[in-house]
């Protein structure tokens, strides 16, 4: 049996179930995006270490030009060095049947004698090489499933400057390329970009590196410091042009994940702070209601004996149910929004099995602070409740004290009518339940701008960024740095329209003691293809000495425009030069320094080379001039604008398109709920006054009017406050993920304002309808005979 | 001034209804005639539970009968619908209740306003709050009012769209003597200066007096009806 409170709960609770729900459900949405990214990181953060561990993830990466086998010897007797995998890496073009555009495989070797002791292959189907065979491969799962391969087929590869068929054996992953994409590519083109791994030998011949290696991963002893390891692989690998070693923060891949999670850490924490704030307003105001009209009934439970703790308990456990209501569904919304979102995270990372799992102690913990949240917000109410003694309880409350409102003290309102004045005064006379009631709905708001302007971002991106800035159609470089005549060589390729050169040489920039590893790009002065503008959309010309960053860079250095950086260049001669920061541009996808193209021919302390050049092409000879370019073996890599946007928006535009869906219906939640509680309060609090607007003649609609137009102007007020808060979010969030690898910039369009607008508007007229048709009911002659 | 000349303003005829309540049929009206005229002073007596306030409800606009026939100016109301009713109310009638139900967050003229704002041909809400003796006090909100001058506020309400009928339902229930006499006193002489026809129910067989004719209910009919040759005015009243 329960206890006759306990029914009394059960009951009042199923009197007010639609704003029990409504409420809930506002709290369900902060609590579901907290489950949700709180299993969605210990998804992709249990996966990931699994698959590290089980497939011994190297912590230390590092390229360089040539170096023989037995220099990967002296690595691996370094101190702290647990196992050094030395191994050939080159990237060489395919020639896919039916597929215009030459594709990159991206070959790493893997030893003839010996399994592979790090970064070692998941075997999806099929089987490794034969030990003997030349021309076998496993081939990268994403890439195989873009084009269709499977083990048995065999492609047509270009492997320096001579057609050969490899024959895929089998279908892999590796730990190493779970993100899988081209060096400084922020998104996976895995129709164009596929790992390759082959036997030692196979790759080794064909580019003359035999008994030598171009690339290596070591794998420290646990515990040991890796920073001097670094130093000292770097110290012996001068000589052979090592590149520079850098451990797993720096690894592409594994950087690319960690953004990844760090942005989930961000949202896990921000939206549960959000929704919750608003959703324990909505239990304060709806238990501050309750209380109000239990007012006898609170002094009736106190004369008959109950204390005051029972009294205070048995109202804390209204916002209780609430609490526990809103955990269940946020844990099942949470469980079925993630499971749906591990899919979209499969667009971009590459695991051999992710599956969603759910974070039950995130459950625990949503349940804990959304009670500390109701309990807090509450607490004043019951409080109050509680401290009443019963005689005085009895009595009803005294009459409520109105002024005229601030508007009509300074004159603002000469004609203005009653209904309107009741709604500035009664707004004014409960100030803090306005303010939450627009916070809530500007919250609703917000919540519909983010995902708009970040598809808005994306929009700019692709136009912007990829029609003003870079004009190429086709980015093409030579295997080897080749004469300046080259240039000619290219733009006499059927098709091309213009041709400019373009020089890339490996370098490392310091600036006190941070350090980048990148590529600088050198452009002739006049260079028109590939545009360098600034935030302010500005064209930021190539000074004559001096160099030119993104904004990225110059902040992860701690740098700014007229200082000195130090330029190392990790090939050739290796020179080393101080070059003072000229200008700052804007990009939008991982970090780029450019210098005149004669400039860095100088620091390079050689002639006039080019690495490759920028493209355009008469779209009519598109394919005779891919035809040529494949058939060209000078030509290494080629990218093409259109295919990484194609990707871009496969990618990108469809994982935004979930968002877009999920936020939506969170906003819609939110405003629901928001008016709809905000309206039940009020059609509660105020059916006396509407029991005799109907009485003395008014109609159903200008009774509703009277109600609602309270509401409205919250809502109109709550509107332009959303739209900043969305910005601020959007902001916020844009922030959050704008990593080395990606950022964004932020862009509302008038489109994403004006759809966020109608979206909370069309929510609030929902629940407007429905508090309509409660008020059609209202007992009129019972609500004014009653006392109040 | 010269009330207008007598007509019939309310005929009823075999007036019943029936409430369902749960599984119980209650009866709340059990077969009422009567004929109201205008300018007319009735005053409903009753206990609890005779029917009055449902005649009244029935009168007012506010409910229809299960049963039975009810002219207002020859005009149907048997079977009105939600928009008629409404019509009724806002342009014919003014009602006045035991508890004042003014608006709180609305001064007194502002709470008249409400009413002259939407009817036909009201009167000044200045006007109307001078009637009932209130004109200086009507920015004044409810909260500022004594218990008698909120109801009185709430005549001012009700008259200020010069119905032709005033319907009170225990005007003076929630008020002490003195103060209900005032409220009284307000109500008569609505009914003599503009001719507006008063029905008051009451339980306070006191009031009787100052009507010119008072019926008393019981069990839902009509069970006796008194005319008095002269009225008493409200001042003299005692109770």
């Amino acid at each position: 049996m329960l206890p006759p409170l306990d029914r009394k709960l059960i009951r009042d609770l199923s009197r007010m179930k639609g704003q029990v729900v409504a409420v809930s459900l506002v709290m369900a949405c902060g609590l579901a995006m907290m489950i949700m990214t709180r299993s969605l990181i210990l998804t992709l953060e249990g996966t990931r270490d699994a698959y590290y561990q089980q497939h011994r993830m190297a912590d230390v990466f590092g390229s360089l030009k040539r170096a023989p086998l037995s220099v990967a010897e002296q690595i691996a007797r370094l101190p702290g060095i647990a196992a050094v995998e030395p191994r050939v890496v080159m990237d060489a073009t395919l020639d896919l049947e039916g597929v215009d555009e030459p594709s990159t495989a991206h070959l790493v070797s893997i030893p003839d004698d010996r399994p592979v002791t790090l970064n070692k292959l998941f075997i999806r189907s099929g089987r490794m090489p034969a030990s003997d065979a030349r021309n076998e491969a496993i081939v990268s799962e994403a890439f195989a499933l873009a084009n269709g391969l499977k083990a048995g087929d065999s492609v047509t590869a270009i492997i320096n400057g001579r057609r050969d068929r490899l024959f895929i054996t089998g279908i892999g992953l590796s730990p190493e390329f779970v993100f899988e994409a081209r060096a400084g590519e922020t998104l996976p083109d895995n129709k164009r970009f596929g790992v390759f791994w082959m036997n030692y030998r196979a790759i080794a011949v064909a580019y003359g590196l035999d008994g030598a290696f171009n690339d290596f991963c070591v794998d420290i002893a646990p515990g040991t410091n890796a920073e001097p390891i670094l130093q000292e692989i770097d110290r012996l690998l001068e000589v052979y042009g090592g590149f520079g070693a850098h451990t797993r923060r720096d690894h592409a891949s594994a950087a690319r994940l960690d953004d990844e999670l760090r942005v989930l850490y961000a949202l896990s924490v921000a939206y549960p702070v959000v929704f919750l704030s608003v959703a324990a307003f909505m239990v304060n105001a709806l238990l501050s209601r309750i209380i109000r009209l239990q007012r006898e009934q609170i002094a009736q439970m106190k004369a008959l004996g109950y204390s005051s703790w029972d009294v205070g308990w048995h109202y804390l456990k209204f916002a209780f149910v609430i609490v526990f209501l809103g955990t269940v569904m946020g844990a099942f919304a949470g469980r079925f929004m993630g499971d749906g979102l591990v899919h979209m995270y499969t667009l971009f990372f590459k695991f051999p099995t992710l599956n969603f799992t759910m974070d039950w102690s995130a459950t625990g913990l949503a349940l804990g602070v959304s009670a500390f949240a109701c309990a807090s917000g509450v607490a004043s109410v019951v409080w109050q409740a509680v401290k009443l003694p019963p005689a005085e309880a009895m009595r009803p409350e005294p009459p409520v004290d109105f002024k005229p409102s601030l508007m009509e003290r300074m004159g603002l309102t000469r004609g203005f009518s009653p209904a309107f004045r009741m709604a500035l005064r009664n707004i004014e006379r409960k100030p803090v339940q306005a303010a939450f009631t627009v916070a809530g709905l500007a919250l609703a708001t917000g919540l519909m701008v983010l995902p708009g302007s970040m598809a808005d971002s994306i929009d700019h991106i692709l136009t912007y960024q990829w029609n003003d800035v870079q004009r190429q159609d086709v980015v093409a470089f030579l295997r080897e740095p080749g004469s300046a005549g080259a240039i000619n060589d290219l733009e006499n390729l059927p098709g091309v329209i213009r041709a400019e050169p373009l020089r890339a040489v490996n370098a490392r920039i310091r600036y006190g003691h941070v350090s980048r590893k990148l590529a600088i790009t050198g452009m002739p002065k006049n260079a028109d293809l590939n545009r360098l503008l600034d935030a302010s959309g500005k064209l930021v010309a190539l000074p004559e000495e001096g160099i030119v960053m993104s904004d990225k860079l110059a902040e992860i250095l701690g740098a700014k425009m007229g200082d000195l950086v130090s330029v190392e260049v990790i090939e050739g001669r290796r020179t080393k030069r101080l070059v003072p920061i000229r200008g700052l541009i804007e990009d939008f996808s991982g970090v780029a320094a450019y210098m005149d193209i004669d400039a860095l021919r100088r620091l390079m302390l050689e002639g006039e080379t080019i690495s490759g050049g920028y493209l355009t092409v008469d779209k009519t000879m598109w394919s005779t001039f891919m035809r040529e370019i494949k058939d060209t073996p000078r030509i290494a890599i080629v990218l093409v604008k259109k295919d990484q946007l194609a990707a871009f928006r496969n990618t990108t535009g469809e994982s935004i398109g979930i968002i877009q869906k999920l936020y939506l219906t969170l906003a819609v939640i939110v405003a629901f709920g928001v008016v709809y509680n905000s309206a039940r309060i009020a059609l509660s609090e105020r059916s006396r006054d509407l029991a005799t607007l109907r009485v003395v003649g008014f109609t159903q609609r200008e009774v509703g009017s009277v109600l609602l137009g309270e509401l409205s102007l919250l809502v109109l007020i709550a509107l332009p406050i959303g739209l900043l808060f969305g910005r601020q979010l959007a902001a916020f969030i844009i922030n959050a993920i704008s990593t080395e690898t990606i950022r964004m910039p932020l862009v509302i369009s008038s489109f994403t304002m004006a759809n966020s607008i109608m979206v909370v508007l069309l929510a609030a007229l929902a629940s407007f309808i429905v508090v309509g048709r409660m008020l059609k009911k209202l007992d009129l002659v019972g609500v004014l005979k009653a006392r109040d | 001034m010269q009330p207008p000349p007598a007509r019939v303003v309310f005929e009823a005829r075999g007036l019943r209804k029936v409430y369902h309540t749960g599984e119980l049929d209650v009866v709340a009206l059990h077969g009422v005639d009567l004929d109201f005229s205008s300018g007319e002073l009735v005053v409903l007596l009753g206990a609890s539970g005779s029917g009055k306030s449902t005649l009244l409800n029935i009168l007012g606009g506010l409910d229809v009968p299960t049963a039975g026939q009810l002219r207002y100016k020859g005009w149907d109301l048997t079977d009105g619908t939600e928009r008629t009713l409404t019509l009724f109310r806002r342009n014919c009638v003014g009602f006045v209740f035991q508890f004042y139900n003014l608006i709180p967050s609305l001064t007194a003229r502002e709470n008249v306003a409400l009413i002259t704002e939407i009817a036909p041909n009201p009167m000044r809400p200045e006007e109307a709050l001078e009637i009932v003796g209130l004109g200086h006090r009507m920015d004044h909100f409810p909260s500022q009012l004594s218990g008698g001058e909120q109801q009185r506020v709430a005549i001012a309400r009700a008259i200020a769209k010069r119905p032709e009928v005033l319907l009170c339902d225990e005007p003076t229930g929630a008020l002490d003597i003195s103060t209900g006499i005032t409220v009284l006193e307000a109500v008569e002489r609505i009914n003599r200066e503009l001719g507006t026809l008063t029905v008051i129910i009451t339980h306070n067989a006191a009031m009787a007096e100052m009507a010119d004719r008072v019926l008393h209910l019981k069990d839902g009919q009509i069970v006796k009806t008194r005319h008095n040759e002269v009225r008493l005015p409200a001042n003299e009243l005692q109770w």
